[in-house]
């Protein structure tokens, strides 16, 4: 009797874990997207990333109701992930991205002329990107998702939040130098 | 750089920061959560040293005989083959000792050119024995001792005499 009162539990704790995660993956799917494709600037790259973070989530399920804040938790399995994968396949140039890139930024209402100086402009402004220093570039990049706050980007980094800040300010000024003397050389 | 120059600076490129804020805002692409939920289905739920791609539901391919069967199976194969290509395997043998070859005309080594080792000798005083005394002395120990063995023969003979006069003491 007790053998078929633990199986009954057990099969109730399995399908309430996998409610949540469903939940989970409702919930945040989409952001954990966007987080991946600010890193990998491919649709498809981004999707399996997002579904190997869901994995580990699987794998873990077990530590679910242990996590404070599944958002910050999520996004830092999936920037993991994506950074990873960035340092391992760097053999696309960089110049593909951007124009695949360019295919998906919106550019409704704009001229042909204008669609092509806003390409111009994006594709610049990611060039110089790529070229910050590391702890600088993830912090610019994180720092674009208006749903995370400083705090919760100094918790997806593993540092302070006045780390951040002044992460921050030198990705911002470096990154006004390079754009600049990228202008006047051109 | 001056502090205005900083803030016009971080102005600009927070107005170039739109091109990733666009990237942050795009859509995820239609049904990614349905595709991401048919991968959690279809993933295993239990990890496991080694995946049994035939094995559906708990089958015999579960039990754990099996599997200890399985893993002895593929142990035995390993340490065959590594046996297999140790046994091909021809160690050219270490020989004990190595002949040195003889160099000719004492090639690669120092020579004596031609010197030869005299041993240093001390030259002492030579003493002269004289050979009349030597001989003398050793004439005179001669006679002693043949006058000590005659001594002793003459003792001997007169204890055995002795003896034959001496009534027996048994009679």
């Amino acid at each position: 009797m007790e053998i078929v009162e633990s199986a009954v539990h057990d099969a109730a704790r399995q399908h309430a874990e996998e409610a949540a995660l469903a939940a989970l993956v409702d919930q945040y799917a989409s952001t954990l997207y966007r987080v991946a494709f600010s890193v990998l600037r491919n649709q498809q790259d981004a999707e399996d990333a997002v579904q190997e973070a869901f994995l580990r989530v699987l794998r873990h399920r077990e530590t679910l109701g242990e996590i404070r804040d599944h958002r910050v938790w999520l996004v830092r399995i999936v920037w993991n992930i994506v950074l990873d994968r960035k340092r391992r396949a760097k053999t696309r140039p960089e110049t593909d991205d951007i124009a695949d890139l360019a295919r998906v930024l919106p550019a409704d209402g704009l001229s042909a002329e204008q669609r092509a100086a806003a390409l111009q402009h994006h594709a610049q402004v990611l060039t110089c990107v790529e070229k910050l220093p590391a702890r600088e570039r993830e912090v610019m990049l994180l720092s674009a998702f208006e749903e995370l706050s400083s705090v919760e980007i100094a918790a997806v980094l593993g540092v302070t939040e006045s780390s951040v800040r002044s992460r921050l300010f030198r990705a911002r000024n470096l990154l006004a130098e390079l754009l600049q003397h990228k202008r006047s050389t051109t | 750089m001056s502090p205005e120059d900083r803030n016009e600076r971080s102005a600009g490129a927070l107005a170039e920061e739109d091109t990733l804020r666009m990237i942050a805002m795009l859509a995820a692409p239609e049904g990614l959560e349905d595709r991401v939920k048919a991968g959690l289905r279809s993933a295993p739920r239990r990890g496991a040293v080694i995946a049994w791609p035939s094995a559906s539901g708990e089958g015999w391919m579960h039990s754990a005989g099996m599997r200890a069967a399985a893993a002895a199976a593929i142990v035995l194969a390993v340490a065959g083959g590594g046996w297999g290509v140790y046994s091909h395997i021809q160690i050219a043998p270490v020989p004990s000792a190595f002949v040195e070859q003889p160099l000719q005309n004492g090639a690669g080594r120092f020579s004596t050119a031609g010197a030869m080792h005299v041993p240093k000798t001390v030259q002492g005083p030579v003493v002269a024995a004289p050979v009349v005394e030597k001989q003398k002395q050793e004439a005179g120990k001669a006679s002693q001792k043949r006058e000590r063995q005659a001594g002793k023969k003459s003792k001997a003979r007169a204890n055995a005499a002795l003896s034959a006069d001496q009534p027996s003491s048994d009679n």
